[in-house]
């Protein structure tokens, strides 16, 4: 099988890196985007339909990374684009926003089972600092809890010590812990009694670099209890599995309500936008919380999103994710087993992380996830992938073959596996 | 609690690299030559240091049980850093007939440390022995002084307690390595590479090991550039790397 190339996207990379600190800097760059090595990974992007992106060298891949969530309907979707279009003709971002944003905020409130209003904004990260500084306006408490290995943005708060520029002031309110350990949960609250303003989740454990843990029986129903009976507002951080996993909310799909609920990334198939939505009870420590952005209420993204949320409705989109899921990774665990590796494929399986056993170094791992991008199929090592609804059987089955070459590949290249 | 941290590091990071630096410069085994002096230094609250000079050459040690013929106190780690940056002297409380060598010969090498570690950057650009030498030296100071911080300063306990165990490589080309082992939040820096890495930062020169280390260069661009290759436990390396970025602050 043949492998990529990449003159360009070096070419391209040298100039950036001239003009834009680390050429490409954030998630999408070589660093923190996990190329390993760098040589097998492309750099920017031509063109994308669907669920392929093209390369400046004209090489093309199928996407299991979907921009990191916001690709849900295929990139390009001709319906969506059309309506972003339309809406472009007659406004974007205006002195007064357009009556679009009260359609979305009914559609939002229609789908989403604990919305009762909504609210805009731009990045994930904006719409789950909103939530923590409505959290604090409602209570009047400083505390928040959040988990280990969640992400909910680049925050000073959200991020911890030893990130540059990061100070103890910032964290201090802050407490961590583990998900999934309600005994914790219970001792923090008894420690902090009254502090607490509110706890903010993904909705299952879905970090980045290790394995993913679905939520254990009972943790969620246990969270929303005993946040219930303190008081506290639980705020549910949707924004990589919001419409994947239900459109109806993923603390819908496990059974609880959250107060608050942040949506992002899968919201308009890739037009900037955000949402907050929530609970009545809410509404006015929101309408006083001061939160606003020059581009949040821009109608281009809003018109998008409407569509996009109304197409997934059609389809029933997190059906439809879960089932090419599934055949992926089915798929991909039989292939690397009759190569004798074990894959292992964890969370769920619209979003699945990829890993593979004995490979306490990620060594492996990174070779493989290497080879499968020369061959087109692009994946991370680092990162849960995700599943679109352009990804068809013929797509699967390219990979699939993808998948034979490169463990077959990483065999030759490691004879020590051979006992 | 600063200064514990920069007396930690100028002892077992900065003072330590006596031993690589007799290595390396001929100049500096010279001065040494055929004398026998074992210093102590012996700052409160941090592991005493010994350097041993005899043969044309430096060997460093960590503990209470090493033996010494001179022992240099220091009142506080405020103290020992000033000595560092030569404002205030120690205080002989034995070995006072090797005054003469901490005068002269100690005070020469101090110099021709600084002279690595402060790198000159026109002769570097230039002088590409000078270049490896000063990397070396620096990389020595760097990650010697990366435990240091992992252990006495509460940022660095924190990102040192999200380090996974296992060890960390850290090379340039095929030439200089060496490796870190991480254990419950702990870190030791080991010279050479190890063959059993769990995680791996490698500089594909001198050049580029030099402009990082210098702050010439970010890692990020150099990733992207293929000069610095990471491989592994990325989480590890991360962490790793957070404590690195803090060397600067305490190695002024
Ligand atoms: C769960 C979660 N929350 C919040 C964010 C932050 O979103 P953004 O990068 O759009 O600010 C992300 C981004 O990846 C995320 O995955």
């Amino acid at each position: 099988m043949q492998r990529y190339q990449y003159p360009k996207n070096r070419e391209l990379f040298e100039r950036a890196v001239k003009v834009i600190p680390a050429g490409i800097p954030g998630h999408l760059g070589p660093a923190s985007g996990c190329f390993i090595p760098v040589s097998a990974y492309p750099f920017f992007c031509e063109k994308a339909e669907g669920t392929y992106f093209w390369d400046v060298d004209g090489n093309r891949f199928i996407d299991y990374m979907c921009a990191y969530g916001p690709n849900i309907l295929g990139y390009n979707h001709p319906d969506v684009d059309a309506a972003a279009r339309a809406q472009m003709e007659k406004a974007n971002c205006t002195t007064v926003p357009a009556p679009l944003m009260i359609e979305l905020a009914e559609l939002l409130v229609d789908t989403v089972d604990s919305a009762d209003w909504a609210m805009f904004a731009k990045n994930g990260g904006d719409v789950t600092n909103l939530a923590m500084l409505t959290a604090r306006a409602a209570t009047g408490r400083k505390k928040i809890v959040k988990f280990v290995g969640g992400y909910h943005g680049v925050l000073p708060w959200m991020l911890d010590v030893g990130y540059p520029g990061v100070l103890y002031e910032d964290i201090e309110n802050i407490i961590t812990i583990p998900f999934n350990n309600v005994e914790i949960f219970k001792q923090v609250l008894a420690e902090h009694h009254g502090d607490i303003a509110g706890v903010i989740s993904t909705p299952y454990d879905h970090q980045a670099m290790n394995e993913n843990h679905l939520p254990a029986d009972g943790f969620w129903s246990e969270v929303r209890q005993l946040c219930s009976t303190n008081e506290i507002v639980l705020i549910l951080d949707d924004v990589r599995c919001g419409f994947r996993l239900d459109l109806r909310g993923s603390d819908y799909h496990y059974g609880f309500r959250a107060d608050l609920i942040c949506f992002c990334k899968a919201l308009a198939n890739g037009y900037s936008i955000s949402a907050l939505c929530g609970d009545e009870s809410l509404r006015p420590a929101i309408s006083s919380v001061f939160a606003t952005g020059s581009y949040w209420l821009s109608a281009v993204p809003i018109a998008a999103a409407i569509r996009c949320i109304e197409i997934m409705r059609e389809i029933d989109a997190p059906q439809i994710m879960k089932h090419i899921g599934d055949k992926f990774a089915d798929g991909l665990i039989n292939i690397a087993d009759e190569h004798g590796f074990e894959l292992r494929v964890t969370g769920e399986r619209a979003m699945p992380i990829l890993t593979l056993g004995d490979d306490e170094s990620n060594f492996l791992l990174q070779e493989w996830v290497a080879e499968m991008v020369m061959r087109g199929i692009f994946l991370a090592n680092h990162h849960n992938i995700f599943m679109n609804y352009a990804v068809s059987d013929e797509d699967l089955e390219q990979t699939f073959a993808a998948a034979h070459d490169a463990f077959e590949t990483v065999r030759k290249n490691h004879p020590e596996m051979y006992r | 609690m600063y200064e514990t941290v920069k007396a930690s590091i100028n002892l077992h990071a900065v003072l330590r690299n006596m031993e690589d630096l007799c290595q390396l410069d001929d100049a500096s085994a010279e001065a040494v030559g055929d004398r026998y002096v074992s210093i102590r230094f012996s700052v409160p609250e941090i592991d005493r240091l010994v350097l041993t000079f005899r043969n044309q050459s430096c060997q460093a040690g960590r503990g209470d049980e090493l033996p010494y013929n001179m022992n240099l106190r220091f009142s506080s780690p405020e103290h020992l850093n000033l000595m560092v940056e030569g404002v205030k002297n120690p205080i002989p409380t034995k070995g006072f007939r090797h005054i003469g060598f901490l005068k002269d010969t100690f005070t020469f090498l101090a110099g021709r440390l600084e002279s690595y570690l402060k790198p000159d950057h026109e002769k570097a650009a230039t002088d590409s022995e000078y270049l490896k030498r000063s990397t070396i030296l620096t990389a020595y100071a760097a990650l010697y002084a990366v435990p240091e911080i992992a252990r006495y300063d509460e940022t660095g306990r924190k990102l040192a307690s999200k380090i996974e165990d296992g060890i960390i490589n850290v090379t340039v080309g095929d030439d200089f390595g060496l490796h870190l082992i991480a254990e419950k939040g702990r870190l030791r820096t080991m010279k050479g590479r190890s063959a059993n890495a769990r995680t791996a930062m490698m500089f594909d020169t001198f050049e580029t090991a030099f402009g990082l280390l210098n702050g010439k260069l970010d890692s990020y661009t150099c990733i992207g550039l293929g000069l610095l290759a990471i491989r592994g436990r990325v989480s590890m390396i991360d962490n790793f790397n957070k404590l690195l970025g803090m060397v600067p602050h305490y190695l002024s």
